[in-house]
């Protein structure tokens, strides 16, 4: 049998998802639907005088019109990650307050979606407007106790001799844009709930719902089999969800909720914009002497969401002096949420960027610099890597990529009249796992039937699962059918945290190994004799897989490490990335395909982080003036060069029994900051607040 | 969107006929602009009169007298017509920077020329817009303006005209004709669009019951030296932050003659005729473009957020006047 796990394996869902058969929310055809409409509020902070919807409840179709007037009951959940889950804390048109620009204040439900959108525009509602706090510099911030860490004696440990940068680093508000915009489908059948939605986490969706109703979890089935795209924006039900699964059953009718484009920007999620203070304090050699970060965020008066930009420091470079602090303020906007590598890419946009400025003044080369400062601990747990090949990334992206060939000078690389830059930077993500159980069915005929709730949100789920399977059994990937996404099933984790495939590989392993044994056989292939011999329909086992006690005495990491190379046409403000190279240290490599693409993914998100995704809020009443796809600018093809990846390192194996760590996070961190590196090596010109567009290129 | 009649018009005449049945009538085209703004409520028409399958998709050239385009020949037909590139490759290239392939396969000249403003606070009920609802107030003056107009504005509105195409039919002298039951007329180019004043309501000197039938480009001999730069957030798929259509017409190192128009600017694609005038007979040299720049670009006012676009205008017209003294070519 030829080995399956690390070669290329195109999508199985490929085929059904160009053809327009993969069912994505929003499609699930159901008798009798109807659909629901959000009216979101047009002022950033003050509450509702008067809202008039007798209008809207006499157009034609509609079957409900809900306010904070007629909110439909729901309990609160427990809300503590556990027991379940809500991205924002405050319920659905709970009262008249406005915290932020696009909140929900009606929903109206109509026979057809035109109806329902027709009506919602015929309520007025009348504010009472106070000012809202929309400037990160002006809100009031509050010190986090549990992010705040000082080693050593913090960052004053600075002596004559040091050399030292600080600068302060910003990022953009940005949204995660996904292809699939956010939708639902809430159906009551007497007290039962079925849930189709985009969901990263079945399980705790469904006991979200369970909680949000008074029912037992066994009463929702929550049903999400493709989603397109979520990069952190499905996790939890959101307002809308609640609104419309607490409709559906006042009205008692299948009801259908589609957020537009617009209603995406304010009502579910983004990545909050940061604000960082770096300083890195050196010796002559290079031997960083002391690393303080510190960072402001904020919340909406709806949620506390924190985007802790310290937390790859200590991973990163060993210093015998380390400060990290962190401030959370609250504005008047929509409430953040996790976006890919939520924490980690912020915080290394900041401390990749220093670095590079710090070996511009040390005059040492920025791939030494980093080597030279590694550390074989996380500084903060005290706990040795389990496996680190992070100086390979370097060595095997810098001979890819020509880097030690370079001038060395800023603005002395020209082609065509262009300046040619090149940068690097790199990367890191954690590595987790969690509690997954799955359920493996071996059938006379060789067919392999995999079911477990976790899912695909695009990343390649469904064939890392059948080839997991396949190697186990010795069965062609073809031979595997996988179902997913279905509180059906056994519990499938978390598809978040790039944790899915280190969650859920090692259950399939473990499942497929028991249905062997069941059979008391060592091959697939003699297990469907004994089922065709005994007449028995099928051995099946349900396996489940949790991590053990090797978090107690290692650190899971993965590393990485880009090299781009950049055109600007400063005159004109005009920038090309030109060129890009990956290496990515992992662990095992489930799908080279499926990871490599993982890794482009990334790249192509952190290059429209760096040059021109920003969701900018209207300064009077803090609703975005981004309103669809054509007006949030992320990279198109042509804005995106080639992207080389290479992947190097061994299975982690203290990690789990495959080895295999994930890839859907950590190739976006560090990219911002090559691409700024780059830059400034291309024009001489340090670029510390994001996205760097035309306009600040040519200043 | 509210519900509408969806009528199907069978020649031009049958067009303008059914237009006045019903004063709230629209016609569509390619729809690429037209729905979009249904959808979000801008516009609210009872009667959809479709003029797509009019006999109009000519694009012929007459002897001695440039090129005639029917109004519903499409962007991409227009940008791949081998005369078009040949003849007057600012255009094509103009075209093919706009939108993308697919917007482009359906978009229509008629429905190009009359797209209406990108402006944010227009796309949106949930804001005031003088545009939109007259009188209402333009909270883009306080607001965002980064994209906004640094000529030609009022303080009813701020807004930028968004085609690509129109900048180069403006540099190239286009006459647009129309046709009404009051008989046919035509407009030239730089009549065709007009400035916000106090009716921005208004994005053009088109009245009421006119249909476009066609797009007239007349002759200009050095139209193979055209030039489209167009700057913007990414490379693709995104409208103009700065374009400039420009062409030179060089004898002997001196610029016989010269057009130059502005993009996302103004209200209205914006010609600068002072600085042609300027341009023409002087040498072509960096030193005489960069004066000219200067001159396009007197009387600019800059808002709170779009000030960068008074230089990236100036050292776009210089790159563009110095590509197009070289003979043209992709900017
Ligand atoms: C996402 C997106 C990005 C875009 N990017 C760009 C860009 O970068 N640059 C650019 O230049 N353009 C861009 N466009 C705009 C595009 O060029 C226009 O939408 C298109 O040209 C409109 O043509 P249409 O035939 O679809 O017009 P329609 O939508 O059918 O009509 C537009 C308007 O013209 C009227 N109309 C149409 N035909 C006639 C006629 N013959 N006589 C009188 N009135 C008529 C209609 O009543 C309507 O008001 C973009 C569009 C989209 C959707």
């Amino acid at each position: 049998m030829k080995r399956v796990m690390g070669t290329s394996v195109s999508r199985k869902d490929g085929f059904a998802k160009v053809t327009g058969q993969a069912t994505y929310t929003a499609e699930h055809p159901l008798p009798g639907l109807v659909h629901g409409y959000l009216v979101t509020s047009a002022i950033a902070k003050g509450r509702i005088k008067s809202i008039s919807t007798q209008k809207a409840e006499q157009a034609p179709g509609v079957l409900a019109v809900v306010t904070h007037k007629n909110r439909p009951k729901v309990f609160t959940p427990a809300n503590d990650f556990r027991n379940s889950k809500l991205n924002e804390a405050r319920l659905p048109l709970s009262d008249d307050q406005i915290h932020y620009g696009g909140q929900i204040v009606a929903f109206v439900v109509a026979h057809t979606l035109e109806q329902a959108r027709d009506a919602a525009h015929l309520i007025t509602v009348e504010y009472d407007i106070q000012t809202p706090l929309l400037e990160a510099q002006q809100a009031i911030y509050e010190a986090l106790p549990d992010v705040k860490f000082n080693k050593g004696n913090g960052a004053t440990g600075t002596t004559e001799a040091a050399i030292t940068v600080e600068a302060t680093y910003t990022t953009a508000k940005e949204l995660h844009a996904a292809m699939e915009p956010h939708a639902i489908i809430a159906h009551w059948q007497a007290d039962s709930l079925t849930i189709y939605e985009g969901s990263q986490w079945v399980m705790l969706h469904q006991r979200t719902y369970a909680e949000l109703f008074g029912i037992p979890s066994e009463k929702v089935r929550l049903v999400t089999p493709y989603i397109g795209g979520a990069f952190g924006s499905k996790c939890f039900p959101w307002s809308y969800s609640i609104l419309c699964a607490a409709v559906a059953r006042e009205i008692k009718r299948p009801l259908k909720l589609s957020v537009t484009r617009r209603q995406l920007t304010t009502n579910t999620g983004h990545r909050a914009a940061t604000e960082q203070t770096l300083r890195l304090a050196a010796m002559q050699d290079g031997k960083l002497i002391a690393i303080s970060h510190a960072v402001k965020t904020y919340t909406s008066p709806a949620d506390r969401f924190i985007v802790d930009c310290t937390a790859t420091t200590p991973v990163m470079y060993a210093a015998p002096n380390i400060r990290l602090q962190q401030k959370l303020g609250v504005l008047n906007v929509a409430t953040p949420t996790y976006m890919r590598a939520p924490s980690e890419n912020p915080g290394m946009w900041a401390l990749e960027s220093a670095m590079d400025e710090l070996a511009w003044k040390l005059n040492i080369d920025p791939i030494d610099l980093r080597l030279d400062n590694e550390t074989r601990a996380h500084q903060r747990s005290g706990l040795p890597f389990s496996a680190k090949h992070f100086a390979e990334c370097l060595r095997v992206g810098a001979e890819k990529f020509g880097w030690r060939d370079r001038p060395k000078q800023p603005r002395s690389l020209i082609h065509n009249g262009q300046l040619l830059g090149w940068g690097m930077a790199a990367a890191t993500f954690p590595a987790m796992r969690g509690n997954t159980t799955v359920k493996v069915r071996l059938l006379p005929d060789g067919t392999v039937h995999v079911l477990t709730a976790g899912n695909d949100m695009g990343t390649g789920a469904y064939t890392m699962v059948a080839i997991t399977a396949a190697e186990a059994l010795g069965v062609p990937v073809e031979k595997v059918k996988v179902e997913l996404g279905d509180s059906l099933f056994p519990d499938g984790g978390l598809a978040g945290g790039s944790q899915m495939t280190a969650s859920l590989a090692p259950a399939v392993l473990k499942a497929c190994e028991e249905v062997l044994q069941k059979a008391n056989c060592t091959t697939a292939n003699d297990a469907c004799a004994a089922l065709k011999q005994s007449g028995r329909a099928a051995f099946e086992a349900i396996a489940t897989s949790a991590p053990g006690e090797d978090a107690q005495k290692w650190a899971f990491q993965s590393w990485g490490a880009h090299f781009c190379e950049v055109a600007v046409d400063e005159a004109i403000g005009r920038i090309r990335v030109t060129r890009w190279v990956s290496v990515m240290d992992i662990g095992r490599v489930m799908n080279a395909k499926a990871a490599a693409s993982q890794v482009r993914g990334s790249v192509i998100m952190g290059i429209g982080e760096a040059l021109m995704e920003e969701c900018q809020l209207d300064p009077n009443s803090g609703y975005p003036v981004v309103y669809d796809l054509a007006t949030y600018h992320y990279p198109t093809h042509a804005d995106t060069p080639r992207i080389d990846v290479t992947f190097v390192g061994q299975p982690d194996l203290t990690f789990n029994p495959l080895g295999v760590r994930g890839v859907g996070e950590v190739g976006i961190t560090g990219v911002a900051a090559a691409v700024a590196n780059a830059i400034y090596h291309a024009t001489g010109k340090r670029f510390r607040n994001l996205p760097i567009t035309p306009d600040k290129l040519m200043a | 969107m509210k519900n509408f009649a969806y009528v199907r018009a069978t020649s031009a005449e049958d067009a303008v006929r059914k237009l006045q049945t019903n004063a709230n009538s629209q016609f569509i085209a390619g729809g690429t602009n037209l729905v979009d703004r249904l959808k979000v409520f801008l516009n609210t028409p009872v009667q959809l009169i479709d003029v797509s399958r009019l006999d109009l998709k000519f694009i012929e050239s007459m002897p001695d007298w440039g090129v005639r385009i029917g109004a519903l020949a499409t962007n991409t037909a227009v940008a791949d017509h081998p005369q078009i590139r040949q003849d007057y490759p600012l255009l094509s290239r103009a075209i093919l920077s706009g939108a993308s392939q697919q917007i482009r396969n359906v978009a229509t000249i008629g429905g190009n020329l009359l797209q209406r403003t990108r402006c944010p606070y227009y796309y949106d009920t949930a804001f005031a817009c003088n545009k939109r609802q007259p009188g209402s107030g333009c909270p883009a003056i306080q607001g965002i303006n980064r994209m906004h107009a640094i000529f030609g504005a009022s303080d009813r509105c701020i807004a930028v005209h968004p085609s690509d195409m129109c900048v180069a039919l403006a540099a190239l002298d286009a006459i647009v004709e129309v046709e009404s039951s009051r008989g046919k007329r035509q407009i030239p180019f730089d009549d065709f669009h007009r400035l916000p004043e106090n009716t921005p309501d208004r994005d053009t000197t088109l009245q009421a019951g006119e249909l476009i039938t066609a797009v007239i480009l007349p002759p200009v001999s050095f139209a193979k030296t055209g030039v489209y730069l167009k700057l913007r957030d990414r490379t693709s798929y995104a409208f103009a932050l700065v374009s400039v259509a420009a062409a030179l017409e060089v004898r002997a190192n001196r610029i016989h003659d010269v057009r130059l128009a502005l993009g996302g600017v103004a209200h209205k694609p914006w010609r600068s005729a002072q600085a042609e005038a300027f341009l023409k007979g002087k040498l072509a040299n960096p030193e005489i473009f960069q004066q000219a720049a200067e001159i396009a670009l007197q009387g600019a006012k800059p808002l709170t957020h779009n000030g960068f676009k008074v230089e990236m205008a100036k050292r776009s017209i210089q790159r563009a006047l110095t590509i197009s003294a070289q003979g043209g070519g992709v900017a």
